[in-house]
């Protein structure tokens, strides 16, 4: 077994231990640092695959983006000290098939795929220089149409939140 | 600098002599394990030098003479300090999240020593060649917020909850513009590695070569990243007139002496990431000019001077990257530290209005700027 | 544009403001020999310069005849917010048979004093006044209440104003 191996399984292992304990901790500020550990350990798989820009993209959004932003609504929230109430069992049941399910199934799809070496395609390096240029790319399997979708995206959702958080002035009130 | 001997082939020379001893993944470990404990420990006597040097200027100042009683003009006082932190009692609060409380120092001097990774410290000394360096070094910073939101939740006390509330509005509002003055220089130089923004200014730093966006982005980076780090004039995470400590209010002992480090080894950080950007690196001070004396001056200052001279002493060369290294990484301290010891703490709504109101669409013009400067080629 | 106009300059000027701040401590910084006005204390223990407004211990004072200004009015009493001083007096008869309250004891109970200087401002005959001394602390807790008249010392005459007056 080689050391990156090695290193995938520990991080494996690290993102899975957390992400349960994200599910199954009944204070909901650990559950939150459990799940930034768990997202950070992914980015920690992505260094290790060498997709240095993703993993660092992952740190940003996820861990530095919103899981503040969810630390800070539980901050906001009345009682985040206190354990949360046991959940009924009707609902344990449910939620715990609905997973069991949705695990067998994914297990199901990755187990029908065949993985093969791709053969006759030259890897594109995943550096920052060929990340932006395929992502401005205008031609042939360039991404310049969802990257200005999700622009459009993001311009609306800032334009609501505008809209929503904006102080009426006196007059319109009036 | 031909005939002059480089870091790498020292690296290469000590790599050798390890490999012809030792097994392959033995080397690998070691050199692991030696390079990055070099580079904390080298971090390490940076801060020792930070803490002495601010207690003087601080005093200095503020019309004292700082510490004078241990040792000569009380260079020891640290370690007196150190010790007594190690020998008193790392209290926990009764009602405390007690799992989360301990954690939470460590947490973040790890999230704090991580951003050391991509640092070029001299040419070819570099713990983690990456081609993202310097975003890295922004998406660890974001993490740094952290650590300081779980010592402030779980102490339980309202003044650490403040105060990490604060840290983080201030923190995620700050990075912004920071990450915005770091994009500009990324823009002129066309890399995101360390190494590779700091031979682009083999000809002249950018703050000479970028005009004045360039000088603008390093005042709003030196600005934002004072900011980030909690330092006075924006502390308002300790602020202690209204908070007492603000997050690390319940913190004794060398749990309060972690929070104590982190600060420095941000402030480190952020000077490198700062001198790295703008003033050079490990670059000497070089004139962008055409006139016979502006050579004479730069070749000077590369030690052009020095190749001719026996091999033994071109030693010394090795060493002049790390000299302009470590000076301008305590130039911008010292530039943060006069900050500190000068201005007044801001109020919580004027920080965030010097942000979102001042700096962020300062920074945001300044970007369109270079942007236009790099496209026309009006750039050195 | 008026606006506009003020709002630069206001910007300037505030930056010239944050440049004045940084100069003077970049003063204070190279010239700490010119600057620095806090003391070695316990190295110059016998040489001290200690202001002349510095407020320490109380004390009442005496010329060379053993002769205070002390009339016991007690105001000085009255003004203390800590009650750290007890003015004790006698009545005593004079040579033309009038009786007369004169000083007994000043009593200072310097444990109880914090050096607010009320007194001082509060006795109308400048008979008593604040030291340089600050190295109150001792062993014995007893040792802090004081007399402060000499034993023996007596009011000193007043000179006679209204005879002043008539001339």
């Amino acid at each position: 077994m080689s050391a990156s191996t090695i290193i995938f399984y520990i991080l494996a292992t690290l993102v899975v231990v957390f992400g349960a304990l994200t599910v199954f901790s009944r204070k909901i500020f650990r559950a939150a640092i459990s799940l930034l550990l768990s997202l950070t350990f992914v980015a920690g798989l992505y260094f290790l695959w060498d997709v240095d820009f993703i993993g660092a993209l992952q740190i940003i959004i996820y861990v530095g983006g919103i899981i503040v932003l969810i630390i800070f609504s539980i901050f906001l929230t009345h009682h985040s000290g206190q354990k949360l109430p046991k959940a009924k069992v009707s609902k344990k049941l449910l939620s715990g098939t609905l997973a069991v399910a949705g695990l067998g199934f994914t297990t199901w799809v990755v187990s029908q795929f065949v993985f093969k070496p791709a053969v006759g395609v030259t890897p594109v390096e995943p550096n920052v220089h060929n990340i932006g240029l395929q992502m401005l790319n205008y031609s042939e399997y360039g991404y310049v149409f969802p990257f200005e979708v999700i622009n459009i995206l993001l311009l609306a959702a800032l334009v609501g939140a505008i809209v929503i958080a904006i102080k009426k002035s006196q007059e319109t009130e009036k | 600098m031909i005939s002059m001997i480089q870091f790498s082939d020292v690296l290469a020379w000590i790599h050798q002599l390890l490999s012809s001893c030792m097994a392959p993944w033995l080397v690998f470990i070691i050199e692991l394990v030696v390079a990055s404990v070099a580079a904390v420990v080298a971090l390490l006597v940076c801060v020792i030098i930070m803490v002495y040097m601010e207690r003087k200027v601080a005093g200095h100042m503020q019309l004292r003479h700082g510490p004078n009683r241990v040792g000569w003009h009380g260079v020891c006082q640290l370690f007196a300090d150190i010790i007594k932190l190690l020998l008193k009692e790392c209290f926990t609060p009764t009602r405390a999240d007690k799992l989360l409380f301990v954690v939470a120092p460590v947490l973040s001097l790890c999230v704090s020593l991580l951003a050391l990774a991509p640092i070029s410290w001299g040419p070819g000394l570099v713990l983690w060649n990456t081609n993202i360096g310097v975003l890295f070094v922004t998406a660890i910073s974001s993490m740094g917020v952290i650590g300081i939101l779980m010592a402030g939740w779980s102490s339980n006390n309202k003044y650490a909850l403040m105060g990490a509330m604060r840290s983080g509005a201030q923190i995620v509002s700050y990075e912004l513009s920071a990450g915005l003055s770091i994009v500009a220089i990324v823009a002129l130089a066309g890399t995101l590695n360390t190494g590779g923004i700091i031979e682009s200014q083999a000809n002249g730093w950018w703050i000479l070569k970028g005009h004045l966006p360039a000088f603008f982005a390093f005042i709003i980076y030196i600005i934002a990243s004072t900011a980030e780090c909690n330092r006075a004039p924006f502390d308002l995470a300790e602020a202690e007139s209204e908070l007492t400590a603000g997050y690390h209010t319940e913190y004794s002992g060398m749990q309060f002496g972690i929070f104590y480090l982190n600060e420095y080894i941000n402030m480190g950080v952020v000077s490198m990431v700062a001198s790295t950007l703008f003033l050079g690196g490990w670059q000497p001070f070089y004139l962008p000019f055409d006139f016979a004396w502006a050579h004479t001056f730069n070749d000077i200052m590369a030690l052009k001077f020095m190749e001719t001279w026996p091999a033994w002493i071109s030693w010394v060369s090795l060493a002049w990257p790390l000299v302009w290294f470590f000076g301008k990484l305590f130039l911008i301290i010292f530039f943060m530290m006069w900050f500190r010891w000068t201005f007044p703490r801001l109020r919580i709504d004027q920080l965030l209005k010097l942000e979102w109101k001042y700096l962020l669409p300062l920074s945001i013009v300044n970007l369109v700027i270079i942007a236009l400067l790099v496209v026309l080629g009006l750039h050195f | 544009m008026k606006a506009l106009y003020n709002y630069l300059k206001e910007v300037a000027f505030a930056f010239v403001s944050l440049a004045n701040g940084l100069l003077l401590t970049l003063k204070y910084f190279v010239t700490p020999w010119k600057s620095i006005i806090t003391e070695n204390y316990p190295d110059n223990r016998n040489n001290p310069s200690v202001a002349d407004e510095f407020a320490g211990e109380v004390i009442l004072i005496h010329d060379e005849n053993n002769e205070h200004k002390c009339t016991a009015c007690t105001l000085c009493q009255l003004a203390c917010p800590n009650n750290s001083i007890q003015i004790i007096s006698k009545q005593v008869e004079t040579e033309d048979g009038k009786k007369k309250k004169v000083l007994d004891k000043w009593v200072y109970h310097l444990e109880m004093c914090t050096f607010c200087k009320q007194c001082i401002d509060a006795c109308p005959q400048d008979a008593i006044k604040m030291t340089n001394s600050y190295e109150l602390s001792c062993f014995d807790r007893s040792t802090l209440t004081k007399i402060l008249n000499q034993p023996g010392s007596k009011l000193k005459e007043k000179p006679k104003v209204t005879a002043k007056v008539q001339e």
